[in-house]
């Protein structure tokens, strides 16, 4: 049998087309349409007629019988071929390339096309893979595996090529500092029958093509920089290469000129106000008391210190050409004390004394520090001692006597038993026995406060939130808000939902009433009384949201100014110590024999030149001491951050290092030694 | 202007709140109907009829549901209206006054 599967762009033309390749006329042969041309929609989907066409001559029956019994030569010929992407397709030419004996009972694919020859003692199959479909006489085959002869019309089809359009995006960022282009490229996903050799059972496979292709168009960009009103600072290079990238990428089409900051005021001091060389060690390590340069001085009329204006930063410009303000620049305030006047941005003395300057953030404090001089024991005689500068005892502290300055505490002899309190730093050339000296107690305080003040301020912030979504919720009347303020509803929010803050807030003010004479800061003391008022005794005086958030403003102003350290810090430095506590904001020194069964806390450097035995010690810049533990087995802690070292000359069995939050006692005694933590966490001793 | 029905039973007592509970209701709640209340045993709050609230009448709830507490009398609020409830929950009144007084 003679038969050809012809296509055309219509059933007439693929008839034709078929004639003219049998060299046959219409009446010669059996046409079987198999496929109406369809013509899809602009080109897609389009496919072609498709028809069977049969010689109807005796001769050509004949040949069919033959071939199917016997004839390998015409079984070949007979090979029913699937058409794809071929305008005109038979089995004649596929015949000229194979050796037909080697393809009985075989299947491949060549060409995006498959072909069978049957076999009378078994039949071909072929697997279908992943993304193909086998149309089988017409009908999709549903399964994996199939069975197929010459006989079934076998056509493959794959899914449709898969298109993304080129993606892109044009953003500015939150300063409109930048302009960036987005751009993902497009691709298409290409598929084909993979070809496969002859053999009696083969899989058909796809194989994918992903080609790139940037539709991108440099007019594109423009337009929609200028529909972001983008106007400054074009980089057209980059604009180019986002057209042209094959490849996913960011570039920046615009970019503004970013604001140069400006400098706040600063203080500039003419003397040395830091008197932080209070007894220091001569060549041979031996202490001096004779050379205690303590108190720097100045005379009237001195001027101590410049205050500078701040300097005012440069605008920038943003990518949509507005004027980008740089950070504003604050002044430093000066708030002159006893003694000194501000004239013309100088800071001048007015007495002869010691000055005093003390920053904090935005704030300089200046005052020349008056000093007393007290000849003789503190004792019940003398009375405790309350002084407003600089204090200085040439006889002892006796016991549970108390010294109170806000100057520098300077004591000649021994402290047994007592209390010394400063703002400032503390000396003592004697003994310090059984005593409690705390230097820098102001910074506390305001350490202290300035911890409660943060917790109020979260509760605060969400307080208002709550106020002012009630006054959203529809079933609310703020009527009487106007008569009665927002007492009746805060009452309420203290009952339960704030009761956190309640608790804060009273211990703020607790602190704050204890401690008001070391608080120089009135804020501190304006932002007890509104919270007292407000919260506490819920007095007469109408709250509003506005005060609230006035309070709220006046804590975050507190709150940041409790974060930036006091400068100069505050010192101890004293000879040898028992049984006593001492804490200081600054660097803790003992120049004598040491310290014994004595809490040391300092917020600077512990440096200890003879033994501590017994006793915590914490530094939390880092501890240098000779020699540290003791054989009575007492114990002694020695503690600093995670970030900073222990200095040990010699450390006896059983002291405790601490290093953030490692621990490791001591089992041997060692000499020289600096313990830190490495960087598994654990502490290293070297 | 806010006004109340009281129908008693044996033991139990309902109240019926009928307008908007603000800072005018706080006479009719602390000399009226808390005084009338503290002879019960049960004491049921309708909220049904009560549209509005504002911080003051909340406050007088309060009052009301803590003296009846502290009498040792049962009271229960019910037929909260939704919008009302949603106030009620953004003070933690449920919280304050004990969950199970809401019904």
């Amino acid at each position: 049998m003679q038969s050809i599967i012809s296509k055309g762009k219509n059933v007439e033309d693929a008839i034709h087309i078929g004639l003219n390749l049998l060299g046959v006329s219409k009446k010669e042969v059996d046409i079987e349409i198999i496929t109406q041309e369809t013509n899809g929609f602009i080109g897609i989907g389009k496919k072609q007629a498709v028809v069977r066409l049969t010689v109807t001559n005796e001769l050509s029956k004949n040949i069919e019988v033959q071939s199917h019994s016997t004839s390998l030569e015409d079984l070949a010929n007979t090979v029913t071929a699937m058409v794809e992407k071929q305008d005109v397709m038979n089995e004649t030419p596929v015949n000229n390339h194979v050796s037909s004996t080697d393809l009985v009972g075989k299947s491949w694919v060549k060409d995006q096309r498959l072909y069978v020859v049957d076999s009378p003692s078994h039949y071909s199959t072929v697997t279908i893979g992943k993304g193909i479909q086998l149309i089988k006489n017409e009908e999709v085959f549903s399964g994996t595996s199939t069975v197929i002869t010459e006989k079934d019309l076998l056509e493959i089809k794959l899914e449709e090529p898969q298109e993304e359009p080129t993606k892109w995006n044009v953003s500015i960022d939150n300063n409109k500092l930048h302009a960036t282009i987005d751009v993902e490229p497009g691709y298409k996903i290409i598929r084909e029958v993979q070809d496969v050799e002859p053999n009696e059972h083969i899989e058909l496979k796809v194989r994918e093509t992903k080609v790139f292709s940037n539709t991108l168009q440099y007019k594109e960009i423009l337009e929609k920089l200028d529909a972001l009103r983008v106007s400054y600072g074009f980089n057209h290079s980059e604009i180019m290469k986002s057209v042209n990238t094959l490849i996913p990428g960011r570039f920046e089409a615009a970019t503004g000129k970013n604001a140069v900051a400006g400098k706040d005021g600063w203080i500039e001091l003419n003397v040395d106000i830091n008197p932080m060389n209070g007894l220091v060690e001569d060549e041979s390590g031996k202490v001096n008391f004779r050379e205690t340069k303590l108190i720097p001085t100045v005379e009237k009329g001195t001027v101590i210190a410049t205050i500078h204006p701040p300097i005012p930063g440069k605008p920038g410009i943003t990518v949509t050409n507005e004027p980008l303000p740089a950070r504003q620049t604050n002044p430093l305030i000066a708030r002159t004390g006893k003694g000194i006047i501000e004239i013309e941005n100088k800071l001048v003395a007015m007495e002869s004394g010691r000055p005093s300057i003390e920053i904090r953030g935005k704030l300089v404090k200046a005052a020349i520090v008056p000093k007393l001089i007290h000849y003789d024991n503190v004792n019940l005689t003398s009375g405790n001692i309350h002084f407003i500068g600089d204090v200085e005892v040439l006889g002892e502290v006796e016991e549970n006597m108390l010294v109170e300055a806000e100057g520098d505490i300077f004591i000649h002899k021994s402290v047994s038993a007592a209390k010394l309190t400063t703002a400032k730093s503390i000396v003592v050339k004697g003994n310090v026995f059984g005593s409690e000296l705390e230097s820098g107690k102001n910074n506390m305080l305001i350490v202290e406060l300035g911890h409660l003040v943060g917790n109020m301020l979260v509760e605060l912030g969400k307080m208002i939130a709550v106020v002012k979504q009630l006054m959203k919720s529809p079933a609310f009347k703020s009527s009487d808000f106007s008569v009665t303020g927002l007492q009746p509803l805060l009452k309420i929010l203290m009952e339960k939902r704030f009761r956190n803050f309640l608790i804060s807030a009273k211990k703020y003010q607790d602190t704050v009433e204890k401690s008001k004479i070391y608080l120089k800061e009135g804020e501190w003391i304006k932002v007890s009384e509104t919270i007292n008022q407000t919260f506490i005794t819920l007095s007469n005086q109408i709250t509003t949201l506005d005060r609230l958030a006035t309070l709220y403003q006046d804590m975050k102003e507190l709150s940041n100014q409790s974060e930036v350290p006091v400068e100069p810090n505050s010192y101890i430095t004293i000879s040898d110590t028992v049984n006593s506590s001492l804490y200081c904001s600054g660097d803790v020194t003992i120049i004598g024999k040491g310290s014994i069964n004595t809490k040391i806390h300092a917020g600077g450097i512990v440096k200890v030149h003879g033994v501590v035995r017994g006793g915590e010690v914490y530094g939390r810049m880092g501890i240098e001491i000779d020699e540290v533990g003791s054989n009575s087995g007492s114990k002694t802690v020695v503690a600093v951050p995670h970030d900073q070292l222990i200095k040990l000359g010699r450390v006896r069995e059983g002291t405790i290092l601490k290093i953030g939050n490692v621990t490791e006692t001591i089992r041997n005694e060692r000499t020289h030694i600096i313990a830190r933590l490495n960087q598994d966490g654990q502490i290293n001793l070297t | 202007m806010l006004k109340y029905t009281i129908t008693k039973e044996e033991y139990t007592v309902k109240v019926t709140l009928n307008g908007d509970l603000d800072i005018e209701g706080t006479e009719l709640i602390n000399d009226k109907l808390i005084p009338s209340l503290l002879t019960a045993k049960v004491v049921e709050v309708s909220l049904e009829q009560v549209p509005f609230v504002d911080s003051t009448g909340m406050g007088l709830l309060m009052n009301l549901v803590n003296t009846l507490k502290d009498s040792s009398i049962t009271i229960t609020i019910s037929h909260v209206r939704e919008d009302v409830f949603e106030v009620f929950e953004l003070l933690q009144l449920p919280e304050i006054f004990g969950k199970e007084v809401f019904v």
